[in-house]
């Protein structure tokens, strides 16, 4: 008995003595956990906060790419609420945006439902449309441009062949639609195999009820397909207007922000990269960080949400 | 009666069908059946023409001989395999801790997914500008560097997703049974998100191989990368066709084998792990 009690107190006496090695003390759970997800916290703040401030303070100057920069206070602010190259290009961002995410979503439930039923030949159908996916946009958009030039471009042959005659694919006014016309080309798979899989997953006998109950096609749609469809919609068009408003790739591939077709990434960058005016450049890019900042905030919400939903 | 309107249904639903995949195949193809063109033919006038031709190499012969293609191609491997095993090597333990610990009560992780919103256009200035001072623009290390800070929120998002498909009394049995924490992830955990660890570093190397803006304001000539010099071929004085196709055609083929073959995961892969296909 008094052995034991003194064993007792001999270990402690060693505990009290030993200090963790820093081995131990970091393989404990409680710093262990947060020792691992550092390095990411690290990349990225350092990846985030250093473009950051440096826009920030950036944007109060006029400043080329080397030589000297003038502290000129708010005036690189002042040219851009004034400035239509900034407006514009805005504008059509989220116009292109909603666009091209109506259109994805359309097609995408008209595919899927045709889709979703058995038939020959199911599985080769799902995974051909998924090709376009993973290909670099430039390259695709730079494929389009071709395809669709005016004089030997395959499509206005094709069109001229069956008497459509040969459509001005790249006219100011028209341009930005056909590049919204090859956005969605190459992203219609995605919403289509998300909600085919999204369809797939619905509880059958609840459709079964309503046709018991008489319900036309239509109005199931309508009130049963649709609603059990919107988390997934509401990730897709979430998704979807991430990768938008950056949208910059089709652009070199096509048009090179020429005949009306700037948007919010080309215009930062020609204005940095061409015109080399970092100042104004940072500006806009500052500007375009807090519209992003915006939208995001809008919707990361419910982004979350819904990953969390279905995580 | 009622048979004949399946049937004109059964016919309707095939020409959908078949017209939307050869609307989604025929670009890719087309790829294909320019590279193996002649220039004349390219620029022929004519359907027969563009359909009928007598195939050359000749594009290809052009394109290594005359271009930098397998420099690129060596540069673009470079680049996205490092950058690739750089994020896996910060994604896997912080996802194993989001999914095992919950570290941070779900708000780091979340926030990750925030930078992906990032514009790009936002850092290009900085890290411009900064990395002429450091001397790394048109290096390999610089790029590596950027596509990592790309990748990393998103690889750590889907990573995330598979960790917590473990079910953690697998990992609980384990430590009863004496093993200690490292031996736990080597033994059991990791053998089970293989699946998922492959396919996001799949991701991560096609979307490094891939990426344009970067690449092409930040290369010139010695890390000049594969996109950056397909692009060159449209745009320059003359346009080269031929060339570009040829080119694309040999560095488009790994992302539609990836396509083809990682069909289960990709789906899954771009919404981030939310929806499993």
């Amino acid at each position: 008995m008094a052995n034991a009690k003194n064993n007792v107190a001999i270990v402690n006496e060693i505990s009290l003595i030993r200090k963790p090695s820093i081995w131990e003390t970091l393989s404990n759970e409680k710093y262990f956990k947060w020792m691992l997800v550092l390095p990411l916290i690290i990349v990225l703040l350092v990846f985030m906060i250093y473009p950051l401030v440096f826009c920030m303070y950036k944007s109060f100057f006029q400043s080329g790419l080397s030589g000297n920069s003038t502290f000129i206070g708010l005036q690189n602010y002042r040219t851009m609420l004034r400035d239509v190259n900034f407006w514009i290009p805005l504008g059509r961002t989220f116009q292109v945006t909603v666009i091209c995410i109506v259109a994805e979503l359309l097609i995408g439930l008209g595919l899927g439902t045709l889709w979703n039923r058995e038939f020959r030949g199911q599985n080769i159908v799902r995974g051909l449309i998924l090709l376009p996916l993973l290909v670099a946009p430039l390259i695709l958009s730079i494929v389009w441009n071709f395809l669709l030039e005016y004089n030997i471009g395959f499509v206005n042959q094709i069109f001229s062949a069956i008497g459509l005659g040969r459509v001005r694919w790249w006219a100011p006014g028209g341009a930005i639609y056909t590049i919204c016309a090859i956005t969605i080309w190459q992203w219609f798979p995605f919403s289509a195999s998300v909600l085919l899989a999204g369809l797939k997953s619905l509880p059958k006998d609840v459709f079964e009820a309503a046709k018991v109950d008489g319900a036309k096609g239509w109005y199931t749609f309508r009130r049963l397909t649709l609603p059990m469809l919107s988390p997934l919609i509401v990730i897709i068009t979430l998704l979807r207007t991430m990768w938008l408003i950056r949208l910059f790739d089709p652009l070199y591939g096509t048009t090179r922000g020429a005949v009306n077709t700037e948007l919010l990434d080309w215009m930062v960058y020609r204005t940095s990269f061409i015109y080399f005016d970092i100042g104004y450049g940072s500006t806009l890019a500052i500007m375009s960080l807090f519209l992003t900042i915006i939208i995001g905030a809008i919707m990361f919400r419910q982004l979350i949400k819904a990953l969390n939903a279905s995580n | 009666m009622k048979s004949k309107g399946i049937v004109v249904k059964r016919i309707l639903f095939w020409v959908v069908t078949l017209l939307v995949l050869a609307g989604i195949l025929f670009p890719l193809l087309w790829i294909y059946l320019t590279a193996f063109k002649s220039s004349n033919d390219i620029f022929a006038g004519t359907l027969q023409r563009q359909l009928i031709f007598t195939p050359t190499l000749e594009n290809f012969k052009r394109l290594f001989v005359q271009f930098p293609f397998f420099r690129s191609m060596g540069n673009s491997l470079i680049i996205s395999i490092s950058s690739t095993v750089l994020v896996m090597v910060i994604a896997l333990p912080a996802a194993y801790s989001f999914a095992r610990w919950n570290t941070g009560g779900g708000h780091i992780l979340f926030n990750t997914i925030a930078s992906r919103m990032f514009p790009g256009a936002v850092a290009a200035i900085p890290f411009f500008l900064i990395y002429r001072a450091l001397h790394l623009l048109d290096t390999h290390i610089g790029l590596i560097l950027l596509f990592m800070y790309f990748n990393v929120s998103f690889a750590t998002f889907l990573l995330y997703g598979f960790f917590r498909d473990v079910p953690v009394e697998l990992e609980q049995a384990a430590m009863i049974d004496g093993y200690g924490r490292f031996a736990i992830f080597r033994k059991i955990v990791l053998p089970l998100v293989l699946p998922g660890i492959a396919t996001t570093s799949v991701f991560c190397l096609i979307w490094s191989w891939n990426e344009f803006l970067y690449s092409f304001l930040f290369t010139r000539n010695a890390a000049k990368t594969i996109t950056v010099l397909i692009s060159s071929f449209w745009g320059s004085i003359e346009v080269q066709y031929g060339t570009m196709a040829a080119g694309a055609a040999i560095s488009i083929l790994p992302t539609l084998i990836a396509a083809w073959f990682m069909q289960r995961y990709i789906i899954r892969g771009l919404t981030f792990g939310a929806v499993k296909g």
